[in-house]
């Protein structure tokens, strides 16, 4: 069947990407010359900058100091959040031309230049010639604070190419695409190194160059991909146009006609918005993995808060009650405007039970109590403590309780029965360790650096025995003043009688850099 | 909890200092524990000596790498230094580590004793015990001792149970209490009860206090004694942070990765004993132990107990009989010659002087065994030649030892050997680095037994780079940031008030005020000079009377059959250690290949040993036209040959000597250089000297003129005079000197020196003392760059092949040795598949018909067939150079190799043969070959010896039809090498191949496996090739980056024409323009300098297709054009030419850089 109209691609390729970003909201910056810092400190390299720059003698690679080192030179740190606000803008403005869209940017490029083409078939009627349509979308782009060029040919990868490596508008008649592309230099392909270094010291340079080879002999030689990169630099090679399609992103929104004060009111809508997206995420057999509720508050504010379940699940219910359970525990300061509920999908989750496995609570349930535990004692204060590897004491993180399968049903009742029954035959007394949290500031009274007496804001203690110090310090590499993990302590057990008369052991501990004495823990 | 374990809990009380409570540390490691110990042995004693410590013992990880700078620094300080090591012994599982619920990454190793030497005996099975297990692994690695071999070899040897790395702190956390005391009953079985001590250490953990107690509890269980150590690992505490990175190296992995494995605290370092006895108040046994195990350990590195081998004789001769004997062989035959006939007398006293004093001191020995091997050297073609201070001893010249005449020099034996010097001679042999001088170490290793003789080892401490590295990973930066500092980090060799470190990171693009940068630099400060690891010594050999193992651990080395003794050069020279040093030297081996390439190629026999005095050779050298030769050919003797002017071989012997560091900073250089020119007049300090610095022109050069100065005006003995001069030399001690110059100055007063005139003497004597330079090793050098000189101006062909063949050497890369023999009208011809052997090799012009050649030689350079044949009618050229046999661009014509017109040559004055006229093939005053050089497939990167050969050995069957030939002949060949071989052009000379791009599009097809359907057919018929030749800077592109030289036209021949339009001269050129004009000049960088001893300036040598210019660039400049100077391959020059005594530099005022399209 004969298509009804010529394919026509026209492509839109955006230099120094990050600069262009920061500088289309920031004009007052368009005329300065201006480079883009990119890396970690005391590192960073000029990842990107304008033309001012350019003239100035800045480059991409300079460090910051080099960078500095040039008058006038602005330097501002690259803001991924702004490219992708300017890579959007950049979209939009094209799909006012054609909702056919598909991303060009090369991968290597790592988000330097923003590249896309547009599938334009078929809209001479609306735009004009291709001529006034690269002009109106140049036109376009500009008045978004975009510079770009755009190239217009029937074959997308010929417009792909030619975006790339002119400026202004190309427009390739049809039948002219080899000739477009024939001074192209060949690493405007992007190919991989090794046919790359071949193409080299065969004294390939430039695309006619590659597409004049004999096929069958390039195939011979360097395989059959040869073929592509051929036909790529014909400006032949058929391209099976991927538009962009929308995400599909499971997100509720709901705007209140009038302030909503009461909690079970917001639930009431709340419990519609998850039964949608349970909904929308079940047709595709998928669960909701986690669900960002953000609420918009009288006043402008705005307060955002997650539930993640441990299982992916569609249960409506469930999914309310940590609903209630979360916005129970964190209230909202004010009363909400509008309520957005968007939720991450995930797989549904299957659970192989044991016929002799003891009966465990449902996942769901945990999750409801470990929301209710949350609630009380904060989002990070509840689950698994796991040890650090590092000499600093008491260190640990707090991991969310997991469901792991850990074996077959039997294994697992084995190991429970076996927890259940520890060995008799360790007769070592077991000594408890009863934190102090947090720490009580003591004042310590020393005698020859070791302690002999000590009071907390309730009565005094006499030491009757002490050992230690036990020592310990660490981190003395960490030099940035916004991360000093630097540790430096004495540990001490005592045997103490206080002003009561009442014996105590306990673990006093002090920090050597600031001298500052604690009372951490109690031996019981 | 009984009285004492409570009270021993209850720390941190103040104790009184009483004698009782003086403790020795008695487990200390050091750096030499490599990279689990941060501190330098010596700074372990300088801790102690300041702490009052009367003694420690050092206990190194399987070795006693750090005791003999240990024991040397305790001796300085008065500390006792006590000798042990840590030994891992496999037996005994594995050492404890964290326990398996808490998260950690130790590796598993195995528990470690420590081992003190209580006697000689005891130090001799330490070091039989860890030869023992060393040896047994079949590389080199840590190894690790078994029960068996403890029990083989523990008399003389107190053992500590060993902190938390000890196997009794493994039994006791994992096997408990019953366990660790059945090994505790082992141990002191192995050891004896009274040589066997429970451990006790506190670095404040809890975990170690509970083993502490269950020790104390097994001490007393089992009637064994406790001691306190510190398990010391760094000698302050701040040191515990270079000990965090070293873990952190030794475990591959980062600060902010290394949890656990780094150090808990700050504990681990040399504690006074008021500390330790208050630690261990509870204890004061363990305490007074210490004191009482180091008045135990008697042994100490003086009584090594090392013999040097005594030379096997026959039944009723002496060693002194049989060296008598040899020595008047090596003097009849020496002194034999009529021309030196006269001299015989004159040596057969000095010999006897010398046997007398080598008999006295018991050396006999030791200089047969020195002629031993070169007697081996000589029955098996090797050359060898000893240089150093044995070049003044008649005895050596007699054996053969040395190729110096010291007695018609006059060189004074007392420099090499005095009676009271107290130390061995020390002979250094040069042998042709490679193949043979391992020949000659394998046969001392046959000769004296594996356990007999062993290298010495080298210690590989870390530098600039390597620490600037390892900290960066250790901070965690990235591949791309280390590479930066790293690289940064090489030039830390600065001077001048901008050359600060923060101004050279700012240069780079760091920030050092930044606190990460900081506390890396101050890290990479720190970590300098730390040791790193062992490696081997170049050459320097000890031999052994009787069991080397016995005196110091042996270990394996990492080249396959040799094997390395814990000590280095310097170490083994404190101990008093013999060594023979065997060292490779490149220019040697040039010299080897060269003596087999000339009786092949020029017909005819050549003698290194009776080379004629040839004023062409001098010429030559006068005009700095050196590159390539022995020790002439650096920037600094090119600009100072010129004005010293050689015209015989003492003055080479100067020549060598003068252009070192240490004349220059003496600042002798130059008063000799105006009195050569006759622009200062000769004087001396006292007239009486006048014999002595004669040949010097009155300022004294030599080391041994010091000392004949001595013995002229203050009468001193030869052995008063060499005390003097290592006193001055050295300036150790003021007290020792100030008597020498006290007992100079009497010795002058009663000569009737007047005061001034001794002051005038001692001044002179100061001066150049630190920096005067053996006469006897200038004199052995200067007869290797005579050699090599000679051998060059009349058979270039095989010097520059051996050259080549000999890479890396030198100062120059074999690019510009190319471009140099070319420029001297070698011819060099192309890697070629059928011609080419893995090395360089000369070819006849038989080999090849010219026109063929030409042809050839304009196809390696991408001319087509009708070129081709169109210019190789013309005469032979350098290749792809047009022109004809003789066309040498001009004021190239190599007048420096014409044969004196008088036809006289004199003899290098130590020789003893007539001499004929100089052969030379270029002008064809003797009838020799037109050789030229084919350079070899070794030149082209990336291609594998094996596959090499294997085309050799296939082109022995005939020579390949075609590239698809080749593939199918040398199956080793894979795709990538016959890719490098087109690209170098090596494949032209195949049939069907037109270029190197038709090569290449060849090998693409035929390089590719061909699947089993196909294989064996015939091959598909080749359609034409669609590439283009490649451009003349492709080629030379392609040479450079295939090759590394071209054998083509030199880079800026090709922008000649350019150039010259532009207003820039050749280096030529420049040597025909008067001084001060101010010129232009471009080419390729062969070598920058930037001396000590220059205040800041910049010397490069620039070359281009005509020759060599010397550049100079101001401070001032180079600050200005740092980057461009420093990293640029081709600059262009402006700048003011000063011409002096025919030495032409060019003062930059303007540096940028020659943008070439190939490079």
């Amino acid at each position: 069947m004969t298509p009804l109209h010529t394919p026509l691609y026209a492509c839109i390729h955006a230099e120094e990407f990050p600069a262009q970003a920061l500088l289309r909201l920031r004009t007052d910056l368009a005329v300065q010359p201006l480079a883009v810092l990119d890396g970690k400190p005391p590192l960073e390299t000029v990842c990107s900058l304008n033309r001012p720059a350019r003239l100035k003698g800045a480059e991409v690679g300079l460090t910051r100091l080099e960078a500095e080192a040039l008058p006038g030179l602005q330097l501002l740190p690259r803001s991924l959040e702004t490219e992708a606000a300017a890579r959007a803008v950049l979209l939009e403005s094209a799909a006012q031309f054609s909702p056919r869209l598909e991303p060009a940017s090369r991968m290597e490029d790592q988000g330097l230049t923003c590249a896309c083409v547009l599938d334009i078939t078929g809209t001479e009627r609306l735009f004009g010639p291709p001529n006034d349509l690269a002009a109106r979308l140049r036109d376009a782009l500009t008045e978004a604070g975009l510079r770009a060029s755009v190239a217009v040919s029937a074959n997308f990868h010929t417009a792909r190419l030619k975006a790339a490596t002119s400026r202004g508008i190309t427009v390739v008649a049809p039948g002219q695409e080899a000739a477009a592309l024939g001074k192209l230099p060949l690493s405007a392909l992007g190919l991989p190194p090794d046919p790359a270094e071949i193409f080299s010291i065969w004294g390939i340079r430039t695309l006619d160059e590659l597409a004049a080879l004999p096929e069958s002999d390039l195939v011979a030689r360097l395989g059959p991909q040869t073929v592509d990169w051929r036909r790529l630099a014909q400006g032949t090679l058929p391209h099976a146009f991927q538009p962009m399609e929308a995400a599909f992103t499971l997100e509720e929104f709901c705007a209140f006609e009038t302030p909503v004060e009461q909690i079970d009111s917001l639930l009431f809508v709340g419990a519609r918005m998850i039964d949608c997206l349970a909904t929308r995420a079940g047709a595709r057999a998928l669960s909701l993995a986690s669900m960002e509720i953000e609420m918009k508050l009288d006043g402008g504010a705005a307060t955002k808060r997650t539930i993640r379940p441990a299982l992916a699940t569609t249960d409506r219910k469930f999914l309310l009650k940590l609903l209630q359970l979360e916005v129970a525990a964190h209230p909202p300061q004010a009363a909400v405007l509008a309520l957005t509920l968007r939720a991450q999908a995930g797989q549904s989750s299957k659970v192989q039970l044991g016929l002799f496995a003891p009966q465990t609570p449902e996942p769901s349930r945990l999750d409801v109590t470990i929301a209710r535990l949350k609630a009380i004692a904060g989002e990070d204060r509840v689950g698994s403590p796991v040890l650090l590897d590092t000499h600093r004491p008491g260190s640990f993180r707090m991991v969310g309780f997991s469901v792991v399968e850990t074996g077959t049903g039997v294994a697992r009742a084995r190991r429970m029965v076996e927890r259940a029954e520890p060995d008799s035959g360790d007769t070592r007394p077991c000594m408890a360790l009863r934190r102090v949290r947090p720490p009580t500031q003591v004042r310590v009274q020393l005698d020859a650096l070791k302690p002999i007496a000590f009071r907390d804001r309730e009565q005094s203690y006499q030491v009757a025995a002490a050992y230690g110090p036990w020592r310990s310090s660490g981190c003395w590499w960490s030099t940035e003043a916004c991360n000093n993990e630097y540790w430096n302590s004495e540990e001490w057990d005592v045997l103490a009688e206080s002003s009561s008369g009442a014996a105590a052991s306990c673990l006093l501990v002090r920090n050597c850099t600031n001298n500052h004495w604690q009372l951490e823990a109690f031996y019981d | 909890m009984d009285a004492r374990t409570t009270a021993g809990l209850e720390t941190g009380a103040t104790t009184p200092m009483t004698q009782e409570h003086e403790y020795i540390e008695l487990h200390a490691a050091s750096a030499f524990s490599f990279l689990a110990g941060a501190s330098q042995p010596e700074a372990l004693i300088e801790r102690a000596a300041e702490l009052g410590m009367s003694a420690v013992a050092l206990a190194d990880r399987n070795g006693i790498y750090g005791a003999a700078r240990f024991h040397t620094m305790a001796k300085k300080t008065g500390v006792r230094a006590r000798i042990g090591a840590e030994i891992a012994v496999s037996t005994f599982g594995d050492r404890l580590t964290p326990a398996a619920w808490l998260p950690h990454q130790f590796p598993a190793e195995p528990a470690r004793l420590t081992l003190l030497c209580a006697s000689q005996i005891g130090y001799q099975n330490l070091c039989q015990l860890i030869t023992r297990f060393k040896m047994r692994e079949a590389t080199k690695a840590e190894g690790a001792a078994t029960l068996e071999d403890l029990e083989e070899f523990s008399s003389g040897l107190i053992c500590l149970s060993g902190g938390a790395e000890g196997p009794l702190a493994a039994a006791l956390t994992n096997k408990g209490q019953s366990e660790a005391g059945k090994l505790a009953e082992r141990l002191s079985s192995i050891y004896g009860r009274g040589n066997y001590y429970l451990e006790l250490q506190r670095h404040g953990q809890r975990e170690e206090e509970i083993r502490n107690q269950s020790l104390i509890s097994l001490a007393d269980s089992l009637n064994l004694s406790v001691i306190a150590t510190n398990g010391v690992q760094y000698a302050i505490e701040a040191d515990r942070e270079i000990l965090d990175v070293l873990t952190t190296i030794r475990h591959h992995t980062s600060l902010d990765k290394a949890g656990r494995l780094l150090a808990q605290s700050t504990a681990r370092s040399l504690l006074p004993a008021r500390h330790m006895a208050a630690l261990f108040a509870d204890i004061p046994e363990a305490i007074a132990n210490t004191r009482m195990v180091s008045d135990r350990l008697e042994f100490t590195l003086d009584n090594l107990g090392y013999k040097f081998p005594h030379y096997p004789v026959g039944a009723g001769e002496t060693m002194d009989g049989f060296l008598a004997q040899r020595v008047e062989e090596g003097v009849r035959k020496r002194y034999g010659s009529p021309a030196k006939r006269a001299l015989l007398a004159k040596a057969r006293a000095q010999v006897e002087h010398e046997l007398k004093l080598i008999a006295k001191l018991g050396f006999a020995g030791y200089f047969l065994i020195v002629w031993d091997l070169i007697r081996y050297c000589q029955n098996h073609g090797i050359l060898a030649q000893g240089r150093g201070s044995a070049a003044n001893s008649a005895v050596c010249y007699a054996l053969e030892i040395t190729a110096v005449d010291p007695v018609g020099m006059e060189l004074l034996f007392e420099r090499f050997l005095n009676e009271n010097r107290g130390e061995w001679p020390d002979i250094d042999l040069d042998l042709p680095s490679g193949d043979q001088r391992e020949q000659v170490i394998q046969y001392v290793y046959e000769r004296y037994g594996q356990l007999g003789a062993a290298m010495t080892a080298n210690v590989i401490s870390y530098r600039g780079r390597s620490a600037a590295r390892e900290v960066g990973k250790a901070l965690d930066f990235t591949e791309d940031q280390l590479a930066r500092l790293s690289t940064l980090v090489g030039h830390w060799e600065w001077r001048g008030a901008n050359d600060t470190l923060a101004h050279n990171f700012a240069q780079a693009g760091f920030d050092a005020r930044h606190p990460r940068i900081a506390r890396y630099l101050d890290l990479c400060m720190r970590m300098q000079n730390l040791p790193r690891h062992l490696g081997q010594h170049s050459g320097g050999m000890v031999i052994c009377a009787g069991m080397l193992n016995r005196v110091v651990p042996l270990e394996r080395a990492s080249m396959p059959g040799r094997t390395v003794i814990q000590w280095d050069k310097e170490d083994c020279a404190d101990m008093g250690l013999i060594k023979v040093d065997l060292l490779g030297l490149g220019m040697m081996a040039v010299l080897q290949d060269s003596i087999e390439l000339i009786p092949r190629h020029y017909k005819r026999e050549i003698d290194l040993a009776a080379l004629p005095e040839d004023p062409v050779v001098y010429e030559t050298l006068c005009k700095a036209d050196t590159v390539g030769m022995f020790q002439v050919e650096s920037r600094a003797q090119m600009a100072s040959i010129p004005h010293n002017a050689p015209v015989r071989f003492y003055d080479l012997v100067v020549q060598v000597a003068i252009i070192r560091p240490g004349p220059i900073v003496g600042k002798m250089m130059h008063p000799y250089m105006r009195r050569r020119q006759g622009k200062e007049e000769v004087t001396y300090p006292h007239p009486s000297l006048e014999p002595v610095l004669k040949r010097t022109l009155g300022v004294p050069l030599f080391q041994e003129q010091l000392l004949r100065m001595a013995m002229t005006v203050a009468s001193f003995s030869g052995a008063e005079a060499e005390e003097l001069r290592r006193a001055v030399g050295m300036r150790r001690s003021m007290q020792r000197m100030k008597d020498l110059e006290g007992r100079l100055r009497a010795g002058m007063a009663r000569n009737g020196i007047k005061p001034d005139a001794q002051d005038n003497i001692v001044q002179s004597i100061s001066s150049f003392a630190m920096y005067g330079f053996p006469e006897s090793h200038a004199a052995s050098f200067a007869l290797i760059a005579y050699a090599s000189a000679y051998l060059k101006v009349h058979y270039l062909a095989a010097f520059t092949c051996g050259l080549l063949n000999n890479q890396p050497m030198g100062f120059y890369s074999p690019a510009v040795l190319i471009k140099d023999a070319q420029r001297h009208g070698l011819r060099v011809r192309p890697i070629d598949v059928l011609r080419s052997e893995w090395l360089c090799t000369l070819e006849q012009p038989a080999d090849e018909p010219a026109v063929e050649q030409e042809s050839i030689a304009l196809k390696g350079h991408g001319f087509s067939r009708a070129e081709r044949v169109a210019k190789s009618t013309r005469a032979l050229a350098p290749e792809g150079m047009p022109g004809g046999k003789n066309t040498f661009p001009q004021g190239l014509k190599p007048s420096s190799f014409l044969a004196p017109s008088d036809g006289t040559v004199k003899t290098v004055p130590f020789q003893n043969k007539t001499s004929k006229p100089s052969p030379n093939f270029l002008t064809g005053t003797e009838s020799l070959p037109y050789l030229s050089l084919r350079i070899g497939l070794n030149y082209v990167k990336g291609l594998r010896q094996a596959s090499a050969e294997a085309i050799v050995a296939a082109r022995r069957n005939g020579d390949f039809a075609s590239v698809d030939d080749l593939a199918a002949r040398v199956p080793e060949l894979s795709r990538k090498e016959l890719v490098a071989l087109a690209h170098v052009g090596a494949l032209n000379r195949l049939g069907a191949v037109e270029h190197r791009r038709d090569a290449l599009w060849q090998v693409e097809q035929a390089g590719r496996p061909v699947g089993p359907l196909l294989r064996g057919a015939a091959p598909v018929a080749q359609a034409a090739n669609p590439l283009r030749q490649m451009e003349a800077d492709e080629r030379l592109a392609a040479d450079y980056a295939g090759t590394g030289i071209t054998t083509g036209p030199h880079p800026m021949a090709w922008q000649r024409a350019e150039l010259q339009r532009q207003g820039f001269l050749s280096a030529r050129e420049l040597e025909e323009c008067s001084s001060e004009r101010r010129v232009r000049l471009a080419g390729r960088v062969i070598c920058r300098q930037r001396p000590g001893t220059a205040k800041g300036f910049v010397f490069l040598s620039v070359e281009d297709e005509t020759g060599i210019a010397n550049v100079i660039i101001t401070p001032d400049l180079f600050e200005q054009n740092r980057v461009v100077v420093t990293r640029s391959r081709f600059l262009s020059i402006t700048g003011k030419l000063q011409k002096q005594d025919g030495v032409v530099h060019l003062k930059a005022q303007q540096v940028e850089v020659f943008e070439l399209a190939a490079f």
